[in-house]
């Protein structure tokens, strides 16, 4: 008996996330149809991939504001490039992958950056990714000097808007494909471990001999460098690179793993969890559509769930 | 009959478990300065506490010039004439000193109908204060321009301006320079002249013949005893500080061999350390000696690399290491406990097996794959070895009681099997019989072959451990002492000595 109200506890937000989806199957039309929740699946998976690498930063300390002006940054990127070697005569069979290859890789160096600032002069990861956040964002609307560059390849929208066997969102399937090597990562691995250790403890993880610096670089290129390959499948799905893409992410994205019941103190928190809070966002929007709630009434309605959801979350579980 | 100042009659404070203070009654007088003495633990912050008003005793009397006075929050205290300055200051960084000082009581005036902050009066008032101390300090200018020596003035200023009859300060010299000190106690002497009691705490014993006319102690909560500063020996202040003392259990077959594992050559550290040489020998349990403030934490930090000496160097067999950092000096093997378990050694939101495989997480996992399969043998070793006693190695190290905290946090080094241990007040806020399970393991440590570096500020604690004891004064090494060969009072003399 115990140990069922302790499971149901420590469940709150699966049991939350349950009830919704419950409500919605018998209130909005066409919510359980399976394309419909693939649909979800599909929709939040950009936002999700960034979402995991998101907790491990929260999960170390930190915080990265810019990933939402990453994904922009990395979007316009892909497609001006992109652009500019098919105009000098490459095949897009090999300027495609070079190209995805060398934002990813851009975005890594920028996540490291903050990491650096962070390590080398102690400027809080808060404020380094605060002005990211803006200088990407510029930096997207130079390179495409404010409108969206289109894509010409046909085949390069499979990334982003493509079904595996016609059934399979493509997206949805990176984004399965990354909550398993993340959770893999943070639960069983030296690397997972230290960067628990560092958000308990900075100090307790140094004197143990953990490379504390090396560890908060890393967390948050990695973060980084996701956001990269979130924008080449925001502009795979949309057929252009536009500066606005990834516009204001990095909210749903914290969001989504506060949900998920990570906390932003730091040391404690589950890649599991951030795939509910991930989907929990997904689902809501999705049934407030399926529902004809307006989108003003929305953006109202989606807060406040957010915020009750947490709420309850809390409240349900005994304080640590 | 005489009219004490102030008295506490047969105070006691009961906590949930345990008793702090019990049964204290205490005269002072007025216009002297009280020594108030204790170990860690004693009993002196309840006693501060309950003066203050922070606190209400379980039972018991304080009585001012000989009436009984209710002290029940520390509005009332200060309404009594009874202020104390807490060991962390209370000022605000970003106020001047003049807002510090009349926190809460600065003066106002009625501007086109509303009440606004009357400034030239504030200042004028601050002043005041401080011109009576004979002090010289811009009023106006933010209180976190000031060095930390002006800071204590401040926060001393603070109280005087409530006009004390009783001014209580804790540790007030704790963060000061020698020649701070100097104009700390010429401040004192005038508040004594001027009739004001002082009751004064501090773990500076040395300062105490320049400061205080008498010395209180107390010990396990109780009065030890009080002395006439004059008639006070160390050695009385160490039969009451600490009792009478018994160097039992210690076991007979410590030996240690002569091949030396590490060496310390020429190390310094900035206002900390000058010119530290000493040699470890393998299985020897060598004890750091001295008083607070004589540099013992960071002769540990510094060897270890946490904050690293910036002059000499440290051998540990064939390397010559001149910029230690905890990682280059864990693989040395070189493991560290620090003084503050909860700060520095334990991730709390972590579980007990967690915390048992951080230092050692290279071995547990050498090719960077964790499990609790490959942590399980180590946790349980640990577990076993230790005595830890607990309900799950899932259970958050947090709950755990400080003992066995403590035990987890040897537990962690042993995991990654060191040969050289740096105990930094490992028995520090532990019960006995947890004290002793830590000295065996230090023992059987020391049959094993592995050598440890043992700091306490109990020194009977390191007559009962060590094979060797140094000695440090003022962050340098003043002396070595044969436990065998040394008596408690002897070695408490020694760390006193200027």
């Amino acid at each position: 008996m115990k140990r069922t109200l302790g499971w149901i506890s420590a469940a709150g937000m699966e049991l939350i996330l349950l009830a919704l989806c419950v409500v919605l199957a018998l209130t909005a039309p066409g919510f359980s149809k399976p394309e419909n929740l693939l649909d979800i699946l599909r929709n939040v998976s950009m936002q999700g991939i960034i979402a995991f690498g998101m907790t491990m930063v929260i999960i170390s300390g930190e915080i990265d504001l810019s990933v939402g002006s990453a994904v922009a940054f990395s979007a316009c990127f892909t497609a001006w490039s992109l652009r500019a070697l098919l105009a000098l005569g490459w095949s897009s069979a090999v300027a495609a992958p070079l190209v995805m290859a060398l934002a990813v890789v851009i975005g890594f160096g920028v996540g490291s950056f903050t990491g650096l600032m962070r390590t080398r002069f102690q400027v809080p990861s808060f404020i380094t990714t605060l002005a990211l956040m803006t200088g990407l964002s510029g930096a997207a609307f130079l390179i495409t000097d404010g409108r969206p560059i289109v894509i010409e390849p046909q085949w390069f929208g499979f990334l982003g808007a493509g079904y595996l066997g016609g059934v399979l969102p493509f997206p949805a399937v990176l984004f399965l494909l990354m909550f398993g090597v993340f959770h893999f990562v943070m639960n069983y691995t030296r690397f997972g471990r230290s960067v628990y250790a560092i958000g308990g403890n900075a100090e307790a993880a140094r004197l143990s001999g953990i490379p504390v610096n090396r560890i908060r670089i890393l967390t948050l290129g990695i973060t980084s460098a996701l956001a990269a390959l979130s924008g080449i499948l925001a502009a795979s799905q949309g057929g252009a690179g536009g500066p606005t893409a990834g516009k204001q992410w990095e909210m749903d994205v914290i969001a989504a793993v506060i949900i998920g019941g990570t906390s932003l103190s730091g040391g404690s928190g589950r890649i599991w969890g951030t795939l509910i809070g991930v989907v929990f966002l997904g689902v809501i929007l999705n049934g407030l559509t399926l529902l004809n709630v307006n989108e003003y009434w929305q953006l109202t309605v989606r807060g406040a769930l957010i915020l009750t959801a947490v709420l309850i979350n809390r409240l349900h579980r005994p304080a640590a | 009959m005489t009219v004490w100042k102030l008295e506490t009659e047969a105070l006691r404070k009961e906590y949930p478990g345990t008793v702090a203070l019990d049964d204290v009654s205490i005269q002072w007088e007025a216009g002297k300065v009280h020594a108030l003495l204790g170990k860690n633990g004693a009993g002196k912050s309840t006693l501060v506490k309950i003066l203050a008003g922070a606190i209400t005793p379980t039972s018991g009397r304080i009585l001012l010039d000989g009436a009984e006075v209710r002290i029940a929050n520390p509005a009332e205290a200060f309404a009594q004439g009874i202020v104390t300055v807490h060991q962390e200051l209370s000022l605000v960084p970003e106020l001047s000193v003049a807002e510090n000082i009349l926190l809460g009581r600065l003066p106002m005036r009625k501007k086109l109908g509303v009440s606004v902050v009357d400034w030239p009066a504030a200042f004028e008032q601050a002043r005041a204060v401080l011109d009576e101390m004979e002090v010289s300090l811009d009023v106006r200018r933010p209180t976190r321009s000031f060095g930390v020596a002006d800071q204590q003035i401040i926060e001393i200023a603070k109280a005087m301006s409530f006009r004390p009859r009783v001014l209580a300060l804790d540790e007030p010299t704790s963060a000061l320079a020698h020649h701070e000190t100097q104009h700390l106690f010429r401040l004192i002497r005038q508040l004594t002249a001027r009739g004001v009691t002082v009751i004064y705490i501090s773990h500076r014993l040395q300062e105490l013949k320049h400061i205080a006319d008498t010395i209180t102690v107390l010990r396990d909560g109780r009065l030890a005893g009080r002395v006439e500063m004059a008639d006070a020996t160390p050695d009385t202040i160490a039969r009451l500080l600490f009792g009478e003392v018994m160097r039992n259990n210690r076991p007979d077959d410590l030996k240690c061999e002569e091949t030396a594992v590490f060496e310390v050559r020429h190390i310094g550290l900035k206002d900390h350390l000058f010119d530290v040489n000493f040699t470890l020998r393998r299985g020897e349990i060598l004890g750091i000696a001295g008083m607070l403030g004589s540099g013992r934490t960071e002769l540990l930090k510094a060897l270890f690399g946490a904050e690293p000496f910036d002059e000499g160097e440290v051998r540990v067999g064939d390397e010559t290491i001149t910029a230690p950092t905890p990682a280059r000096m864990k693989a040395l093997g070189l493991a560290f406990t620090p003084e503050d378990r909860k700060s520095e050694a334990l991730v709390q939101p972590l579980s007990i097996r967690q915390n048992l495989c951080m230092a050692a997480m290279e071995r547990i996992a050498p090719t960077g794959l964790i499990s609790r399969s490959r942590e399980k043998p180590f946790v349980d070793e640990q577990v076993a070895g230790l005595q830890i006693l607990i309900s799950s190695a899932e259970r958050p190290v947090a709950s755990l009681s400080g003992g066995n905290q403590q035990k987890v946090v040897v537990g962690n080094w042993l995991n990654n099997q060191p040969r050289i241990v740096l105990f930094d007040e490992p028995t520090r806020g532990i019960d006995v019989q947890a004290k002793q399970q830590i000295f065996k393991i230090m023992w059987d440590l020391s049959r094993q072959g592995v050598s440890a570096i043992f700091v306490s500020s109990e020194l009977e604690e390191l007559l009962e451990v060590c094979h060797r004891i140094l000695v440090l004064k003022r962050g340098r090494i003043g002396g070595e002492v044969d436990p065998a060969a040394c008596d408690f009072n002897r070695l408490f003399a020694l760390c006193l000595e200027d």
